[in-house]
């Protein structure tokens, strides 16, 4: 039967025999950040991402959720409230599927430094809470190549949710995990369904090997450390721009 | 990849099941659900013991006479007196348009064109026909998982990961499969349309410029895939190449005994007349 595959697919590899191997199939390398929304991750990633810029290396930044690709049934979707956790979790996975397939991987292979801000873990964490099986989605995700580098930015609960609700006037339905039934009150129903994706990044922690940030640690400092710990296991003189 | 699908834990054969016979002794007219009605866990929130209905999958490739078979037995079984759901591919709300876009648009890549056919699935499967299982329907699905993962599958996409992705599903309770020569896919489509499709002749796979070479080549390998979910899924394999009548007739007769009805006899009324050649 292995004569009809064309080619052999990424996603026949399991994840955790790439981890051991050690040896990437590309050049590039993977830096990715997560946490829980407020958890301080996208100002990290942005200040980390401007330092870069500024040095002139060849880096891309990419973002979770931001494919055109599945935009309008996402926008359908949430108008008329018709996910489900499987077909939310599914439309996610679609998405991230695009952008793995047309940018990630042809960077990494290009020989890029690609910074993403949340990658495969906000699903696994986001969806378990939702109520798919974890099992099911470290096998939809397994196509995805595993990072050089995972920042996990760690804030207390209270700290994190009120960074969010007192910037925004409203939570989304989906934002807050309406959906699933946890409270008839958004700024609640947030806090449970935040509560529940924080002790899931908590348990992978050490199963896929976050580097832990605290997040309630100043700006600058907590800047500092990254670009410390990137200098560490990244040789960044890969990346430098070439001395003509 | 672990599946909690092992031989022990199934129901036995579609052939001679006992699981079933003995259901139906029971039950009398009502079709009693089959001790497992998911492949693995499944899906979130749904309770396996409250779908009463039945799900029956035909699939086959284009000129297969699938739709066909589905016309007719959707007008057999409400003569009979059971109410019908349909499914298909690219028929749900969610996301139906946006795969037609995609197929129109041809810049899509493979893992990303099997998880949107798979948002598709599940849209349909948690909003159409789980309802109607619930309520005791009979699903008639013109073709289910089994084609998306054949398709996905030749085009390099692990099988244990297709799978994988379809372990939540919910198993069929008959799943036939209208088997043809590609060739004679080829005669019945061309008659059809005048001309061969894309995708069905999978041309974003470079096998060949030349249409029918490509068509056939292609068409071997879904068949191949076929072959081997057929036996990894008990498929109850039918002859499509013989008459409609013929092809029809054994259906009613299997889905006959899986309902517990008597198999009747069936003419097509004056609108499905011109199907039953």
């Amino acid at each position: 039967m292995a004569t009809i595959t064309p080619e052999i697919s990424i996603a026949e590899r399991p994840v955790a025999e790439r981890t051991a191997a050690g040896k990437r199939p590309y050049p590039g390398a993977l830096v990715v950040v997560e946490g829980i929304d407020g958890s301080g991750k996208s100002t990290q990633l942005y200040l980390l991402k401007r330092w870069l810029e500024i040095g002139g290396y060849r880096i891309h930044f990419t973002e979770w959720n931001s494919s055109p690709l599945v935009k309008s049934a996402t926008r359908r979707g949430k108008q008329r409230r018709l996910l489900t956790p499987t077909t939310f979790s599914m439309l996610h996975a679609a998405d991230f599927a695009d952008r793995c397939e047309r940018q990630i991987l042809p960077l990494l292979h290009g020989g890029y430094l690609v910074l993403a801000d949340r990658y495969v873990y906000t699903a696994f964490a986001r969806d378990a809470a939702r109520g798919c099986s974890p099992h099911w989605l470290r096998n939809l995700y397994s196509f995805a190549p595993v990072p050089d580098i995972t920042f996990y930015f760690r804030a207390p609960l209270d700290v994190a949710v009120n960074r969010i609700v007192a910037g925004r006037p409203k939570l989304k339905y989906y934002e807050a995990g309406m959906d699933l039934g946890f409270s008839l009150d958004r700024a609640e129903s947030f806090r449970i369904f935040q509560e529940k994706i924080l002790n899931n990044y908590d348990q992978m922690v050490e199963t896929d090997r976050f580097i832990l940030m605290d997040g309630t640690v100043r700006v600058n400092k907590l800047q500092r450390l990254m670009r410390q710990l990137l200098g560490d296991k990244i040789d960044l003189a890969h990346f430098a721009p070439k001395k003509k | 990849m672990k599946r909690s699908r092992t031989p022990a834990s199934r129901p036995a054969s579609p052939n001679g099941n006992p699981v079933k016979a003995k259901a139906r002794k029971k039950a009398g007219n009502n079709h009693a659900a089959p001790a497992i009605r998911f492949y693995g866990v499944p899906l979130p929130g749904v309770r396996p013991e409250e779908l009463s209905g039945s799900l029956i999958v035909v699939e086959g490739t284009d000129g297969s006479g699938r739709s066909t078979q589905i016309s007719l037995l959707t007008e057999w079984l409400e003569g009979e007196g059971f109410a019908v759901e349909t499914m298909g591919l690219r028929r749900s709300f969610l996301v139906g348009e946006d795969i037609d876009a995609l197929l129109a648009e041809n810049a899509v890549t493979r893992t990303t064109l099997a998880l949107m056919y798979g948002t598709d699935f599940f849209d349909q499967l948690e909003r159409r026909i789980l309802p109607a299982l619930r309520s005791g329907l009979i699903v008639l699905a013109d073709r289910y998982i089994f084609t998306l993962i054949a398709r996905a599958a030749v085009r390099g996409i692990g099988r244990d990961y297709l799978h994988g992705v379809y372990e939540i599903a919910l198993r069929p309770d008959l799943t036939f499969w209208l088997n043809v020569k590609p060739e004679v896919a080829f005669d019945r489509e061309f008659k059809k349309l005048q001309t061969i499709s894309y995708w069905e002749s999978g041309r974003d796979m470079s096998l060949s410029n030349d249409l029918f070479k490509s068509f056939i080549r292609y068409q071997s390998m879904i068949k191949r895939e076929f072959e081997y979910l057929s036996k990894r899924h008990e498929f109850i394999e039918l002859d499509g190449e013989v008459s409609v009548a013929q092809v029809n007739g054994l259906l009613r007769k299997r889905i006959a005994s899986h309902l517990g009805i008597r198999a009747t006899h069936y003419k097509p009324s004056h609108a499905l007349a011109h199907l039953w050649r």
